[in-house]
């Protein structure tokens, strides 16, 4: 029983997958692959997050610092230092997961509601500091024309190829993700999250976990934000600002946080489908944002694809 | 110069407790971080601009009408959204609820005023008198003294009234409060008022002594709430006060002989270094987890 459905999971994410690879011999509207190259960044981030937030029950209100971090690194050290696009991917995830350890090092012991202003004050304290630090980052005015990136002497120009490097990552991620948490880290985060005291009682370092399963999705928000700087060419603070981290949220609580991997992804499918279709009411996003945020917490806090929820 | 920036301090910092105590009331009583509590105030504030300058009223009434809205909207914020959530949740849904309803109440505001930075009318006609040498704007000084008597009613209604002495019971230990007859749910409507109303009288006196109101104000309002609550002692009152006079002092000290563009980088710094060392801030009492 439990082989069939696990080999049936598998055929499904490689049927999945397939058709993603497919998409662009179907699809030539750039319009629609522009947005299908968001979904992925997006997805790469949420996957990162239902890490923090859905396995570890940690509530990051700074993952768009991280994602920053990412895109920032990318984006100065091919300007100004010549990087390839490959070695400046590895330094962002690199810094985007040191940062996370020390973040996540002195908060380690830190209350639940403590640790979300702790992450919401060093996300604005990041984007501040980029909008100030004029010689560094150039401030609001962002840094611009960051080259095109080359894999192994490929130039990666079109929305289509951006799709194929983007849907790498992102497969790449998934995976990861898929292995640490099919063994017993994933058992012990989510032991974590329904009731840290006990997890500890039981033996679990709580904090050595709590550290990994943070940096860890930190540095997929790394790897989200390099993808992010040589895709849109520009970075800039207000790219980065918390109404992004709180996007995210939304959309891994409104997929279902926790095991199912899939899940959080069909919140970013729903979330940014939601968002292209309330375009011509873009006055009244956040309100239709705070309102899906409310209602779903309210009527179905596990969210519509999700099975588990946070215990009391 | 240093008088004038301690005074325009002090000035400050009466007016963050202000906005600080409705939210540490709120913490202390369900324990919720209410991130709606700046947008609460932003709209209040707004409120009181259009009835200034829309309908001519007397500054006091509109102050007295904008507060009793922003009161009115913070109680039912509380009806509608957090009252569900209280006690049986995860603490993390009722957070990102609150942040839900931040984000409807501020793009109400943003649909009826717009995110541009505003003027605000001074309410009382700004002179500068001269003490001992100090140029002291006599807006700062009425300001100053609103704020503290605002502070001063509210401490003597804590402590002597019996609203008071019920609402400390609840926020002791709710169960047994309501065991004993006391009506939880107009309690904790009535501290969502009693915010959101004190937090209004800040936002129009800060937005009117310096002669600006921006939407944007609302989160960071939000921020300097949690952060001066925290300084201070989240949940208490006096720590309250202390928190805002001490984000105030050191924001305008900072502003002036540091740099204006890295002091809200500074204040949040201040609150990561603050919840690390001590999370229960200066006048706080401990408070262990309940297993």
């Amino acid at each position: 029983m439990m082989m069939g459905s696990g080999k049936r999971k598998w055929l499904l994410l490689g049927g999945l997958t397939i058709c993603l690879l497919l998409v662009p011999m179907l699809v030539t509207d750039i319009y629609i692959l522009s947005i299908l190259n968001m979904m992925i960044i997006y997805s790469i981030l949420c996957l990162g997050l239902n890490l923090i937030l859905g396995f570890t029950g940690l509530l990051s209100l700074g993952h768009a610092a991280f994602y920053g971090i990412g895109a920032y690194t990318t984006a100065i050290l091919m300007t100004r230092y010549n990087f390839g696009f490959g070695s400046a991917f590895f330094a962002s995830a690199v810094l985007a997961l040191l940062v996370g350890i020390i973040i996540a090092i002195p908060t380690r012991k830190v209350r639940g509601d403590y640790f979300c202003l702790i992450t919401l004050a060093f996300g604005e304290i990041f984007r501040l500091v980029a909008t100030a630090w004029i010689e560094f980052t150039r401030g609001a005015m962002g840094i611009v024309r960051i080259p095109m990136p080359k894999i192994f002497g490929i130039p990666i120009a079109t929305e289509t190829d951006f799709y194929y490097l983007g849907l790498g990552i992102l497969i790449f991620t998934y995976l990861t993700i898929k292995a640490i948490t099919d063994t017993r880290y994933g058992r012990a985060f989510i032991a974590i999250r329904e009731d840290e005291l006990a997890a500890d009682t039981m033996g679990i370092n709580t904090a050595i976990y709590k550290i990994m399963a943070f940096s860890i999705g930190c540095l997929f928000a790394g790897m989200a934000g390099s993808f992010l700087a040589v895709y849109q060419t520009v970075v800039t603070p207000s790219n980065f600002r918390l109404e992004e981290s709180c996007l995210m949220i939304i959309m891994v609580i409104v997929g279902g946080m926790g095991r199912n991997l899939l899940a959080p992804l069909a919140g970013v499918v729903v979330m940014t489908v939601a968002t292209e279709v309330f375009r011509s009411v873009a006055d009244y996003r956040m309100l239709i944002i705070g309102l899906i945020m409310i209602l779903v917490l309210l009527l179905r806090p596990q969210g519509i694809f999700g099975s588990s929820s946070f215990k009391s | 110069m240093l008088g004038e920036v301690i005074l325009v301090g002090v000035m400050v910092g009466a007016v963050y407790a202000l906005v600080t105590v409705g939210y540490s009331m709120v913490y202390g009583i369900l324990k919720l971080m209410n991130f709606a509590h700046g947008d609460v105030y932003i709209f209040g504030t707004l409120v009181c601009l259009t009835l200034l300058t829309k309908y001519n009223l007397h500054p006091v009434l509109a102050i007295l009408i904008a507060a009793i809205v922003g009161g009115g909207l913070a109680s039912l914020v509380e009806l509608l959204v957090y009252r569900r959530l209280r006690a049986e949740q995860h603490r993390l849904i009722s957070m990102i609820t609150a942040l839900g309803a931040a984000y409807v109440i501020q793009n109400i505001t943003e649909l009826n005023w717009g995110n541009q930075v505003m003027f605000f009318p001074s309410i009382v006609k700004s002179k500068f008198i001269n003490f001992w040498g100090l140029q002291i704007s006599v807006t700062h000084i009425i300001t100053l003294f609103v704020a503290v008597l605002c502070i001063a009613v509210l401490i003597l209604f804590m402590r002597y009234s019996r609203y008071g002495k019920a609402i400390d019971c609840v926020s002791q230990d709710m169960d047994a409060a309501s065991l004993m007859g006391i009506p939880i749910n107009r309690i904790v409507s009535s501290v969502y008022f009693m915010g959101g109303l004190l937090g209004v009288i800040g936002g129009v006196l800060y937005s009117s002594s310096y002669n600006a109101v921006s939407l944007g104000m609302g989160f960071r309002g939000t921020l300097v709430a949690f952060t001066a609550a925290v300084i201070g002692g989240i949940g208490s009152l006096g720590g309250a006060l202390l928190g805002g006079m001490i984000l105030g002092l050191s924001e305008n000290l900072i502003g002036v002989y540091i740099s204006s563009s890295y002091r809200d980088p500074l204040m949040y710094s201040l609150l990561i270094i603050m919840l690390l060392v001590k999370p229960t801030g200066i006048l706080g009492s401990s408070d262990q987890a309940k297993v």
